[in-house]
């Protein structure tokens, strides 16, 4: 990261700002309020999925099935040219009289199951490893872990951070929507 | 639910009210008209098969009509599963059209009654269609072989045919499980509108779980004897649940059709919204690929193991045939996938519908494509000709035709939601939050 825009009084760069809501209704209706505020870079965390929240969010469509459909179709291409390349031009073996497998000689049907399992595994890796790389993971550690009060997020509590590198981001504007939006307490995270 | 309950549930939907669930009485007067140009279309083809030349056009008469009930008949059961499915999981989001699928579903008894005159036919004239009535008077080994399956046992081939015991006893079967089924779970859903519980759907669960094992069984063995024997020295083990994909698949196209039909009549506004049809349209994209998956693994396994009797079954599709082939893997999956798989498609009715007309076409192909080329099968020297006639075209819609009247008389005769329903404020308030 470059030189931080805000730092706190001890010199320590600002990760952002978080605030605690009580009840998912709160951070739900906190969230469009964010959201209608113009922030791009922030988040909700809850121990439990809040239904609609990425509506409430404003996420735009996740890019992933597109991805999923390349990695499918990807795997299945390859699948299909690793039988193709073994059984009809490295190393032909005649098995019980069935053709080897050029294309016009009706053996490359032998090869459709082998095709079909590798797009299906290759869509199965893609969709997971996919959808960790898009949500930024894996990484080591993250500065909201650093707050005590942050780790009952995981257990019961609810809360939004907004990021200092949000170009909306000013210190007292954000603290005051967050106040504004029902938030019960609010703090500075350090980076 | 009692009274107070369903009240509190119209108070917080208005939409369940009047004109929105329920046609005006002595509506659906069309149908009658439609099962009448049913009836004369059958009637049609039978004198054009009864009176054509030579033995090929009472066969392709024959051929039609039962082409037209087998695949009416995949529908309809194809509505018993997800009857029986969403009871036995206790599905909340089909609530607000389980009345459609019952209404499909009631045509089930119908259908099979409508086998009779085939099979009847068949045993008396000695197999024109079913091909092992007719062998059955010469004999051969293949056919001694399952002699019990279609006379109760005994040798074939004595100069005269037997008497089809256990064929026939299959068929009044396969009649007492599907009729039971429809009749016990359409009424106990019509007494759940004023039940003071969910008594009823606690019936109905428990029925549905011994009759989802019947239903699986039944129509297995319904599509072995009705269409896999017209070639009786053909077998597959996959043929079962190859009916069954087709069934589930068209099925759902046609609870997609009434609804996507119903909403354009501004009918269940509010109460069968996008949500339902994205799911909908899930069942039937994965029906699709379901049918494909067993298309292919049945013929791939044909193709490997490469067993005469088995393979005479894709050689007879073959030549003639294999444009028909072609369509059904383009049309019965390719193109379907590559639509129904997208969300916006899933989730627009009017989009929907127009695949769920094309899937029952495609599905009637698929029906085509089975029984169609055993008609030329046994000639020596097929005709080139058209391989789609009038007598086809006619006992196919007029099978069709007796159905969709069915279902237009019948959709009207009472309310389209089923207010008592347990399940309904869940249906009603159904997202798919992905």
């Amino acid at each position: 990261m470059s030189t931080p825009m805000y730092v706190t009084e001890s010199g320590e760069a600002i990760h952002g700002i978080m605030a605690e809501f009580a009840t998912p209704a709160d951070l739900y209706h906190a969230a469009e309020k964010i959201r209608d505020a113009g922030y791009s870079k922030w988040d909700t965390y809850s121990p439990f999925p809040v239904h609609g929240m990425e509506g409430a969010m404003g996420f735009p469509r996740t890019i992933l099935p597109l991805l999923v459909a390349v990695g499918g179709l990807s795997g299945a291409c390859l699948g299909f040219l690793m039988q193709w390349w073994m059984s009809s031009v490295d190393y032909q073996l005649l098995v019980q009289g069935k053709p080897f497998g050029n294309f016009t000689d009706g053996g490359w049907q032998a090869f459709i199951p082998i095709t079909f399992e590798c797009g299906i595994l290759f869509a199965a890796f893609t969709s997971l490893i996919g959808m960790l790389a898009l949500n930024g993971l894996p990484r080591w550690n993250h500065p909201l872990m650093k707050k005590e009060r942050f780790l009952s997020s995981s257990d019961d509590r609810l809360f939004v951070c907004i990021e200092a590198a949000d170009r909306n981001f000013h210190p007292d504007r954000t603290r005051a929507l967050l106040e504004g939006a029902g938030a019960t307490s609010i703090e500075l995270v350090e980076d | 639910m009692s009274q107070a309950m369903s009240n509190s549930i119209l108070s917080r939907f208005p939409q369940l009210r009047g004109e929105n669930i329920s046609f005006a009485p002595g509506s659906g007067g069309l149908g009658r008209v439609v099962m009448g140009a049913g009836v004369i279309a059958i009637a049609a083809c039978g004198l054009i098969g009864y009176f054509g030349p030579a033995d090929v056009h009472a066969k392709q008469a024959l051929a039609a009509y039962h082409i037209g009930v087998m695949a009416v008949m995949a529908m309809c059961l194809g509505a018993l599963f997800l009857m029986l499915v969403f009871h036995l999981t206790q599905a909340g989001w089909p609530s607000p059209f389980r009345r459609q699928i019952e209404n499909i579903a009631g045509f089930l008894p119908i259908v099979y009654a409508m086998v009779w005159p085939t099979i009847i036919a068949e045993i008396m004239v000695g197999g024109r269609l079913f091909q092992w009535l007719t062998d059955a008077k010469d004999g051969n080994y293949l056919l001694n072989h399952k002699s019990f399956w279609f006379f109760g046992g005994g040798e074939v081939g004595h100069g005269s045919i037997p008497f089809p015991t256990f064929f026939l006893v299959r068929a009044v079967l396969y009649g007492l499980i599907w009729t039971y089924l429809v009749t016990r779970l359409t009424s106990l859903s019509r007494e759940q509108d004023t039940a003071t519980d969910a008594t009823p759907f606690r019936h109905a669960r428990f029925t549905s779980a011994w009759g989802m094992l019947l239903f699986a069984l039944s129509t297995a063995f319904a599509a072995f004897d009705w269409l896999m024997s017209l070639d009786y020295k053909f077998f597959s083990t996959m043929w079962g649940v190859y009916y069954f994909a087709g069934a589930a698949f068209s099925g759902s196209a046609l609870t997609v059709l009434i609804l996507a039909v119903l909403r354009g009549k501004g009918k269940l506004e509010g109460v069968v919204t996008h949500e339902h049809f994205h799911d909908l349209g899930k069942l039937m994209f994965s029906f699709t690929v379901f049918w494909a998956y067993i298309a292919f693994s049945q013929y791939f396994l044909i193709w490997y193991s490469n067993i005469p009797e088995e393979t005479a079954f894709f050689l007879y599709r073959s030549n003639y045939w294999a444009w028909l082939g072609i369509l059904l893997m383009l049309g019965h999956f390719i193109v379907p996938f590559l639509i129904i798989i997208f969300r916006g498609v899933k989730r627009n009715p009017r989009l929907l519908g127009a695949m769920a007309v094309w899937a029952i076409f495609i599905h009637i192909m698929d029906i085509y494509w089975i029984v169609r080329p055993m008609v030329y099968s046994q000639m020596p020297d097929p005709p080139h000709g058209p391989l789609v006639g009038l007598t086809d075209v006619l006992g196919i819609t007029g099978v069709v035709a007796i159905f969709a009247g069915y279902l237009i008389v019948r959709i009207p005769s009472r309310e389209l939601v089923g207010v008592g329903d347990p399940y309904l404020v869940e249906g009603l308030e159904h997202k798919n939050y992905v």
